[in-house]
């Protein structure tokens, strides 16, 4: 079943990308023989056979996924997406110490050492990364104090 | 052999510049670290490590030593956790917990450990010399290719690729179009044309190739990490005094020569990698050692020494048609590609000519990063077990932390951040679902490399298809393709005529 939803999904959007390549897609003047609409094309004819076909025949029989794993991999992902939200506007070392804590925590790690890790990662992680490797990581916050 | 010695000679003058032996080194140990972390197999191993690699501003045959030093570090490293926790790092690493765990289980994992060091060097070495003997060869080979030449050896390695990886061809080519499309986002070199962008100045340039690898690996790695966390605890296995013997040694002497030469055939071929070549030479051996085959599984040696050469062997392998062709031969050399490309240098035959010191610098480095891998293993493989101890509570943040550094540093768009979290969700969906995430990267990789050659056959006929099968070269790589995905059909249909 779940091959089905996502083969149905997929061919969906390779629906979408084909439309795009047989219609909107055209240079306004070409010399050569292929414009860039015939590969984009030929991709779009043989995914959608493709998926036709893992639609006809699905292999995978169900996602199996557990509630509470799916709470957890869901909570890790917004804490995923809070983390690309703040890594710029909060400054590396915050946003990390912040992902990296909470995240810990929903693992299973335990208040005072899920702390203690956030915060050292962001740190060294910064002391390696930005002072040591000279990679472009933001200061943020911090770096707004000194 | 002349022009093989003054290349050899000219890449060793790279490989042994400070600064390269200590990148070498490092890729070797890091590579190993991060293959040692339960889990996570040498491509993830490579994916989160590469854009930090990138960004540190080396030359690119610098660049390009200390990756292949974490690919082969990742490669040994994945033994640690295989052997001693029996959860194998990728796919490739799943034979050497057949029979490695076993010996572990019996108090004998020191004797495991080394022996398996031993056998991944063998089977390293006598990769790489192969490789200095024939890439050359083939590189020149390979010069004549016509651009219709090119789209026959890509379909080719793309029909390998469905025939031979995963359990369904259908899925595996579905996942490598998935991966062309992808690579058709963005401005279209030949024309200027605006493709598949909705919009967004954001995909103006595609989707920046480092950005695609961290989430469908890193990231996807991560979500799964979390997934599976709930199957409780692992338990860590003693190393204890045990060590490997001459005697142990010269009793696989054969096992590991045969198993080398076989992983190293393997590995050239497109598409195919360490997994393949690993699951072939276990169960060679196993068929060759005739009645003593049924102590196979319950820790062996010869099961052990096998799989570990011929995935050791394959990962050298596969390095020949991503160097003389321009054509990854796994998943992983797949990512080193898009590595040489972010360095506008393009792998290729010519590149043996044109920029001989990233060709020979290269297999001369792989040299040196086999011993320092030995070297390093045999004493300091108690100190790289204890990292199976580290509690994935702590471990998988990490994962996110350096992914995040990774993208962030080389691109510094906050944009990029979104996008592997998505490319995350959708790698580890496709995981769930059986797809191989490998033939994607291939596909995202070779996608321009594909459409341009296509285009520029059709540009020399003059929009006549049939040049794709006017030489023979083409011919004969397209009979190739053909049997490709006939023999496997034909041997299955034969063994289960067999049991039946």
């Amino acid at each position: 079943m779940a091959d089905r939803i996502f083969a149905a999904l997929g061919l969906l959007a390779i629906l979408v990308y084909g439309w795009i390549a047989f219609t909107a897609l055209k240079a306004p003047f070409q010399y050569d023989p292929l414009g860039p609409e015939s590969w984009p094309r030929i991709l779009s004819v043989v995914a959608a056979l493709c998926a036709l076909y893992v639609l006809w025949k699905p292999d995978v029989g169900n996602f199996r996924l557990q509630t509470a794993t799916g709470i957890k991999v869901a909570v890790m992902l917004v804490l995923l997406v809070a983390y690309a939200f703040l890594f710029e506007r909060l400054g590396f070392i915050p946003a990390t110490a912040l992902f990296a804590g909470f995240a810990s925590l929903l693992l299973g790690a335990r208040l005072l050492p899920a702390a203690l890790f956030g915060i050292g990662t962001g740190v060294i992680g910064y002391l390696v990364g930005a002072m040591l490797l000279e990679l472009n990581l933001p200061a943020g916050l911090l770096g707004k104090l000194f | 052999m002349d022009a093989v010695l003054a290349g050899l000679g000219q890449g060793f003058a790279v490989a042994l510049d400070p600064i390269n032996l200590a990148l070498v080194l490092a890729g070797c140990f890091f590579g190993t670290l991060i293959g040692a972390l339960p889990g996570i197999g040498p491509i993830n191993g490579v994916a989160i490590l590469l854009p930090i690699a990138y960004s540190l501003g080396l030359p690119p045959e610098s660049a390009l030593i200390l990756l292949a030093g974490i690919y082969y570090g990742a490669e040994y490293g994945g033994r640690i956790s295989s052997i001693l926790l029996n959860v194998p790092g990728d796919a490739g690493a799943v034979m050497s917990t057949l029979d490695g765990n076993p010996l572990a289980k019996r108090g004998e994992a020191g004797r495991a450990l080394s022996l398996s060091a031993v056998a991944s060097f063998i089977g390293g070495t006598l990769a790489v010399v192969l490789m200095t003997l024939f890439a050359p060869l083939l590189a020149a080979f390979a010069v004549t290719f016509s651009p219709a030449d090119y789209v026959a050896l890509m379909v080719f390695a793309f029909t390998s690729l469905a025939s031979l990886v995963g359990k369904n061809p259908v899925k595996t080519l579905l996942a490598a179009v998935m991966g062309l499309m992808i690579a058709s986002i963005g401005i279209d070199a030949n024309t200027g044309v605006v493709r598949f962008t909705f919009g967004s100045h954001d995909l103006m340039a595609g989707i920046d190739f480092l950005v695609i690898v961290i989430g469908l690996f890193g990231m996807a790695e991560l979500i799964h990490l979390v997934e599976a966390q709930a199957t409780g605890k692992l338990k860590v296995l003693d190393i204890g005094k045990s060590f490997v013997s001459w005697a142990d040694i010269i009793r696989v002497r054969w096992v590991v020569l045969r198993s080398s030469l076989i992983g190293f055939f393997i590995g050239v071929l497109p598409g195919t990698g360490a997994s393949v070549a690993s699951a072939v030479t276990y169960g060679t051996e196993k068929r060759l050692a005739g009645e003593s085959g049924k102590d196979f599984g319950t820790g062996d040696i010869r099961g052990l020494a096998a799989p570990e050469a011929a995935n050791n062997a394959s990962a050298g392998g596969a390095m020949i048609p991503m160097l003389t062709l321009g054509i990854p031969g796994s998943g992983t050399t797949a990512i080193l590609l898009g590595a040489l490309l972010l360095f506008n240098i393009t792998p290729g035959p010519v590149m043996f000519q044109q920029r001989p010191e990233i060709a020979w610098g290269l297999i001369a480095s792989m040299y040196i990063g086999n011993i320092a891998l030995l070297v390093i293993n045999l004493p300091l493989v108690g100190l790289f077990a204890r990292l199976l101890t580290i509690p994935q509570q702590y471990l998988t943040p990490m994962i996110a932390v350096l992914a995040f550094i990774g993208v962030y540093s080389v691109v510094g768009n906050p944009f990029d951040l979104y996008m592997i979290i998505g490319l995350g969700i959708f790698g580890w969906i496709l995981r769930k679902l059986e797809f191989s995430l490998a033939p994607v990267i291939l596909g995202v990789v070779l996608g321009s490399l594909f459409e341009d050659n296509l285009r520029r056959a059709l540009s020399i006929s003059g929009g006549d298809w049939g040049i794709l099968v006017q030489s023979w070269n083409s011919i004969i790589l397209y009979v190739l393709a053909v049997l490709v995905v006939i023999v496997p059909l034909w041997l299955g249909r034969r063994a289960l005529k067999k049991v039946a």
